[in-house]
């Protein structure tokens, strides 16, 4: 920072135009953190939710926690997301080695992982609504399908981000706008990772002790 | 702050990527998982033990993530990521611990003892009556 250099005899003024360039990536990355962090505090309430709801007295008659819960199918589930992320944090691995082969092969991966997580998700609330425990069922209920759809919703749009990226990787190549958008992917994917932590403890494995 | 402009590559942010980093996240919040749920399945621990047990697996696993997989440290690059995750921590414990605390207190002070359905009875209100 060269904010108070005396040019020209003359103090420069609080602000002064065409000063050196910002760092773009840093700012970028570190705004996207704090949109992060404010996403978190948006799981924290669904998560709060659902702790109060998860009570007998909101079961209405409808399915109680430990029929809901199926630990083991989860666990492919989290089998699922926690490869994804590995496979698109390699991808930044390749990133950082400038190999963009590299980088899009983890990001394939990752994509067909994400892929299979979201497929997973889907069977089991296809199930769940079969035997009849649909959302409207009870407080319960909604709350748990808002958690877990949730985390799905920002699975899916993390696959579509990725899907966007891998084409502006081919078109534009590794320029500072689009490297600026692969760190914030790979913090936002490496996030879901978190909540998945959240949702497998906290729902499926709480749910049946 | 150093500036990049030549090749984006060489930013920081992009250097910090570290294979051996992720390659023990992935594994150290697997295995704490399935800790967990092992611990789950086999009903290791009296109820209110195995939450505990799970809930410090879990939170391992986050703080394991935090530091391989955000690359969180009190490096000069990322300390405002660390300062504002620690300044936002407690409005977690707010948000979830002082709500459930709060709801729970609720529901022991004025729920009628006739009312009470009886906890820790699964399969008691079984049938969906109202779909079926």
């Amino acid at each position: 920072m060269d904010g108070n250099i005396i040019r020209d005899g003359k103090m420069p003024p609080l602000w002064h135009y065409g000063h050196e360039e910002h760092d773009v990536i840093s700012a970028k990355t570190f705004g996207f953190w704090l949109y992060m962090l404010s996403d978190a505090l948006l799981f924290a309430g669904l998560f709060a939710a659902y702790a109060v709801l998860d009570h007998a007295m909101n079961m209405a008659g409808g399915p109680v926690e430990a029929q809901v819960v199926h630990p083991i199918a989860a666990t492919w589930q989290t089998l699922a997301v926690l490869s994804s992320v590995f496979a698109y944090s390699l991808a930044t691995v390749a990133l950082k080695r400038g190999s963009r082969a590299g980088l899009i092969a983890g990001m394939a991966v990752a994509i067909v992982l994400g892929a299979v997580f979201i497929g997973l998700e889907l069977a089991d609330f296809a199930s769940l609504v079969h035997t009849g425990a649909t959302p409207d069922t009870s407080g319960f209920l909604s709350a748990f399908f808002v958690l877990i759809a949730s985390h799905g919703l920002h699975m899916a749009f993390g696959l579509l981000w990725m899907l966007v990226m891998l084409v502006q990787v081919l078109r534009f190549g590794l320029s500072t706008a689009v490297v600026a958008q692969l760190l914030n992917l790979r913090l936002f994917w490496q996030f879901q990772a978190s909540v998945w932590v959240c949702v497998y403890v906290f729902v499926y494995l709480k749910g049946t002790i | 702050m150093a500036a990049h402009h030549s090749d984006p590559v060489l930013h920081p942010e992009v250097q910090q990527a570290s294979f051996t980093g992720y390659t023990v996240g992935f594994v150290m919040s697997l295995l704490l998982l399935l800790a967990a749920l092992l611990l789950t399945e086999q009903h290791a621990l009296p109820p209110l033990k195995l939450l505990g047990a799970i809930s410090a697996l879990a939170m391992v696993a986050l703080f394991a993530q935090c530091f391989l997989f955000f690359g969180l440290n009190i490096a000069l690059h990322n300390i405002w990521k660390s300062v504002s995750l620690v300044l936002t921590v407690p409005l977690f414990i707010l948000t979830i611990g002082l709500t459930v605390w709060m709801f729970h207190q609720l529901a022991d002070l004025t729920m009628l003892p006739g009312m009470q359905v009886m906890p820790g009875m699964p399969g008691m209100t079984m049938q969906p009556t109202l779909l079926q």
